[in-house]
């Protein structure tokens, strides 16, 4: 006999998990029809469910559901943004700001000797830029960009295609500045105007990711539902420019150690030359920047991604109020507050 | 009030006291630095590398001042020098040491020099 129930679902807050839920429940074998609804945090499933009391099968539909971070109740359970995640999530992101402020105590830089650059000195400044200040900058987005994704249910080909894009942008745009001998140096007020933005994306996802505040909904940048459903099921056609756009985007992205690797780019005045410094130079960024990214896409899934999102989000809210007062002192707005 | 809150203000608390103490070490270098007048000429000198040292400069009012910016295997943002009240933008060459004149009647008050993206600064205070 079929019957039909609607269940509370608690871990909903995007339109991909819309998706996600119904599809997962319709695999369960005596499910016929499930339908989730955002607005309500419900779900209505509709099957043959053999006179099992409502509790019994809500129970079961949630080890199907669980993980993917959803759980089906009877009982509405009251919104739970979550705050004691802040207990764990406050302390980690102090320590993780802590510790980036120490390493540039640390006086990376100065392990960088030599005037000349060379492949490996390149590899070696990427690698320093990305734990570095630069890290404020790039890192932060990435982080706010990919565990917003994750959080979204973005794949690892979204994170896998920044990657792509980045590398590769940084090859042909390091190549054509290394031809044509002049470099897309930007001016104070463009690098000014452009750190602002950047601090305000980071600041608007940041917030997003503690996902505790009902007003940031309006600011909140979701895909819309058609959006999402090519991403669960990943057409191929939508979704794969975004990612590669934003990669390659980085390469203006007002970075210390990127914009003297660009310099250094278009005095070689070939374009194999420059090409290769500027690849090698994203090569040493890599692997930070994919833990990150890749980091973020495997901790979305685990039962404690909400103290991750959260130490997240706290910590790319910092990074933001860094990077716009940082760009408010270059301006001559205020005084400079920090000083590494 | 529950144990992990507990232990996570306190947690929190001992990390926000280790950023100040951080924040009030001063890096190497000498903290603070006086400029040389040489025939009518006063010089500021400044190295960058990782941040800018001295990080403080004392000078005359009101004198022609020629700062100095000498880097060594400078990359990192130090090199995108930036002076806000002189409207000055230039990325240094990684080695070697470049001239900046003030005429006198800019070289007042504090004038601050910064990395392009803010964190690393110096300042020449002009007494």
């Amino acid at each position: 006999m079929m019957k039909t129930y609607t269940f509370h679902v608690s871990g909903m807050h995007c339109n991909a998990c819309i998706l996600m839920t119904e599809s997962e429940l319709k695999d369960v074998p005596y499910v016929t029809n499930a339908k989730s609804s955002l607005s309500t945090n419900s779900v209505e499933v509709t099957g043959a469910f053999g006179g099992k009391a409502p509790e019994m099968i809500a129970e079961e539909l949630t080890k199907v559901l669980r993980p993917h971070g959803y759980t089906l109740s009877v009982e509405r359970i009251e919104k739970n943004a979550g705050w004691g995640d802040f207990a764990y999530a406050i302390p980690i992101a102090l320590a993780f700001i802590l510790g980036f402020a120490a390493l540039q105590k640390a006086g990376l830089t100065s392990l960088v000797t030599g005037s000349s650059v060379n492949y490996g000195t390149a590899f070696g400044l990427g690698l320093i830029a990305s734990v570095s200040s630069c890290l404020a900058i790039v890192g932060g987005l990435v982080l706010s960009l990919s565990a917003s994704s994750a959080k979204e249910g973005g794949t690892w080909r979204t994170q896998s295609l920044f990657h792509v894009g980045r590398l590769a942008g940084f090859f042909v745009l390091g190549g054509v500045i290394g031809l044509i001998g002049s470099s897309f140096h930007i001016g104070i007020t463009a690098n000014v105007v452009l750190g602002i933005i950047v601090a305000a994306v980071m600041f608007i996802l940041g917030v997003n990711l503690l996902d505790v505040f009902h007003f940031t909904k309006r600011l909140q940048l979701t895909m819309p539902a058609w959006a999402s459903r090519h991403v669960v099921r990943g057409s191929k056609h939508d979704h794969y420019l975004a990612p590669v756009l934003v990669g390659i985007g980085t390469f203006f992205l007002p970075c210390g150690f990127t914009q003297s690797m660009q310099l250094y780019a278009l005095t070689t005045g070939s374009f194999m030359q420059g090409a290769m410094t500027m690849f090698v130079f994203a090569l040493g960024t890599f692997p930070v920047l994919a833990l990150l990214s890749f980091g973020s896409l495997n901790i979305a899934h685990k039962p404690w991604k909400g103290i991750f999102f959260k130490t997240a989000g706290i910590i790319v809210i910092a990074l933001a109020l860094f990077n716009l007062l940082n760009a408010l002192a270059t301006a001559g707005i205020i005084n400079p507050l920090f000083s590494i | 009030m529950t144990k992990p809150i507990l232990i996570s203000i306190l947690v929190s608390v001992v990390l926000i006291g280790g950023a100040f103490w951080l924040a009030t070490q001063s890096s190497g270098g000498a903290a603070s630095g006086t400029a040389t007048i040489v025939d009518g000429i006063q010089y500021v000198d400044i190295s960058a590398k990782g941040g800018y040292s001295p990080r403080v400069v004392t000078a005359k009012a009101g004198v022609p001042t020629v700062l100095r910016m000498k880097t060594s295997g400078t990359f990192d943002c130090s090199a995108s020098l930036v002076i806000p009240k002189l409207s000055y933008q230039k990325f240094l060459q990684p080695s070697g040491t470049e001239e900046i004149s003030i005429p006198g009647e800019k070289a007042q008050g504090t004038m601050q020099g910064l990395c392009s993206m803010g964190m690393y600064n110096f300042q020449i205070q002009f007494l």
